[in-house]
């Protein structure tokens, strides 16, 4: 349970395109920069409890039907991947890239008064 | 209660039987110039699966032992229809015997040409000329335009359920996208690939078998292997995505690998599923969704361990009985029927699943025929 709203930082903290591993109480908390809109995930990755908040922030490659299957490079700046076994999330929605009945907990993340709040 | 089934109360489709298709066999049917050599290899002395300029096997450089069964040809359908009622067989699966190695020759068009000759002449010799003996496409991977060529030439013939793709030596592995006019071919005929290797000493991977100085070490790891190194092909193409309405099957691997690959590829995929983007699900996903054929099934001590295996794949549906008669190595039907399943799966593994793979009847008719006639008469 985490009820209140939580200050993970000043929003200039959080530029765009940065991340960071906050922490609140005993949750470590990854919150992102996303093109200016801001999303907060667990730092454990499902698959071997990994630092998952830690990783790399990139993009992702794509190749099906609409691509004539050639390999594309999609969603940059949106995928974040485990550093520990690469595993991939999206951030936005938490969703694994490779297994996609495996969503991830996504934290309500707002900005008031320049801080970003988190709950 | 009732009384066992039998094998006798079941349809049994056999996936994989052999058929001899020496030189002078195929010659009336090969094109010029070729015709030429295969008449000529008449004078040359022949042995199993080793016909000089025609099933080189490179791999005669070890002892052989007397003992087991010398006689593994069958020459007409007349014999083979015999030979499989004896061990209860209703419908089987035609596969060539020399033609096998057809990935070795090094000649493209004679390659091309051979796989040609060898459909014309199953057509015509084999197919149907017994009730259940149905025949395969064989495409030579020498040549994959002449081969979807070939497909699109026998599909609608009532004696052919599938396509052969060969593996014996193959040095590139079915999955490259050079053979995507093949898997195109097939998925627009409805017609199954079935992937069959043989033993061979060619340097090409999964066949460096030249490590091993024994019949027993080479034949242990050369089908096996090659049906791991094309599935991964497969896989690592996008192939079961790309043509996602073509069944798969890998033959004469026995089942025990799979449950194998399918955790080996799983693991790996966690961390490199950008390798291969277009894969909808894990690999384990379309492993599951390929057929095996049994021969040579595993034999361990506790044979509720095989059942477990098949379970762990979720093969119930996706495992066909196949003997490989009339080869040295050839499983009984009993072999597999006795394992410790439930009945339903029993009638699955011996002949259910295959007539649903091959979209066959019970007496080897096939399906989509039936239908056509019935609409247009």
């Amino acid at each position: 349970m985490m009820p209140d709203e939580n200050v993970a930082g000043n929003v200039e903290d959080f530029p765009v395109g940065s991340h960071k591993v906050i922490k609140i109480g005993k949750r470590e908390i990854g919150v992102f920069n996303v093109d200016g809109a801001f999303y907060a995930l667990p730092n454990i990755c499902p698959h071997q409890v990994g630092p998952l908040c830690q990783g790399k922030v990139s993009g992702t490659l794509v190749a099906n039907k609409d691509t004539n299957w050639k390999r594309t490079w999609d969603r940059e700046g949106e995928i974040l991947a485990c550093p520990w076994h690469r595993l991939e999330f999206n951030i936005k929605t938490g969703e694994c890239l490779a297994y996609p009945e495996v969503k991830i907990r996504s934290y309500n993340v707002k900005i008031e008064e320049g801080k970003v709040k988190v709950w | 209660m009732g009384k066992r089934e039998s094998l006798q109360d079941m349809v049994v489709v056999d996936l994989d039987v052999h058929v001899n298709d020496t030189p002078t066999e195929l010659a009336p049917y090969m094109d010029m110039p070729w015709r030429k050599s295969l008449e000529h290899l008449k004078n040359v002395p022949w042995r199993y699966l080793s016909i000089p300029g025609y099933s080189p096997n490179f791999a005669e450089n070890i002892p052989l032992w007397p003992g087991g069964n010398d006689r593994m040809n069958v020459d007409s359908p007349a014999q083979m229809k015999k030979e499989l009622s004896a061990i209860h067989v209703d419908i089987a699966i035609l596969f060539p015997d020399h033609l096998l190695g057809i990935p070795v020759l090094p000649q493209k068009e004679y390659a091309a040409a051979l796989a040609r000759a060898y459909n014309a002449w199953i057509l015509d010799k084999w197919c149907d000329k017994e009730e259940g003996l149905k025949g395969l496409i064989m495409v030579a991977p020498q040549d994959p335009e002449d081969g979807a060529r070939e497909i699109e030439k026998y599909k609608n013939e009532e004696g052919i359920v599938g396509v052969y793709l060969p593996c014996t030596g193959l040095d590139t592995l079915w999955g490259h996208v050079k053979y995507d006019p093949i898997f195109a071919a097939a998925e627009s005929a409805g017609l199954p690939v079935l992937l069959h290797a043989a033993t061979t000493l060619v340097p090409h991977f999964p066949f460096n078998l030249h490590q091993y100085e024994t019949f027993f070490a080479q034949h242990s790891f050369v089908h096996s292997f090659s049906m791991m190194a094309n599935m991964l092909k497969m896989i690592e193409t996008g192939v079961p995505v790309r043509f996602p309405n073509i069944k798969i099957c890998f033959t004469e691997s026995g089942v025990s690998w799979v449950p194998f690959i399918m955790m080996r590829l799983d693991k790996e995929y966690v961390e490199n599923r950008r390798d291969i983007p277009f894969l909808e699900h894990p690999p384990s996903y379309y492993v599951k969704k390929f057929f095996y054929a049994t021969q040579p099934i595993e034999e361990p001590d506790n044979p509720k361990h095989l059942v477990q295996l098949i379970e762990m794949f979720e093969g119930e549906t996706q495992t066909m009985f196949a003997s490989d008669w009339p080869h040295h190595d050839f499983d009984h039907p009993r072999e597999v029927f006795n394992l410790p399943f439930s009945e339903e799966v029993r009638r699955n593994i011996m002949g259910e699943n295959a007539l649903r793979f091959f979209d066959i009847d019970s007496v080897g008719r096939r399906n989509k025929f039936k239908i056509e006639t019935n609409t247009t008469k």
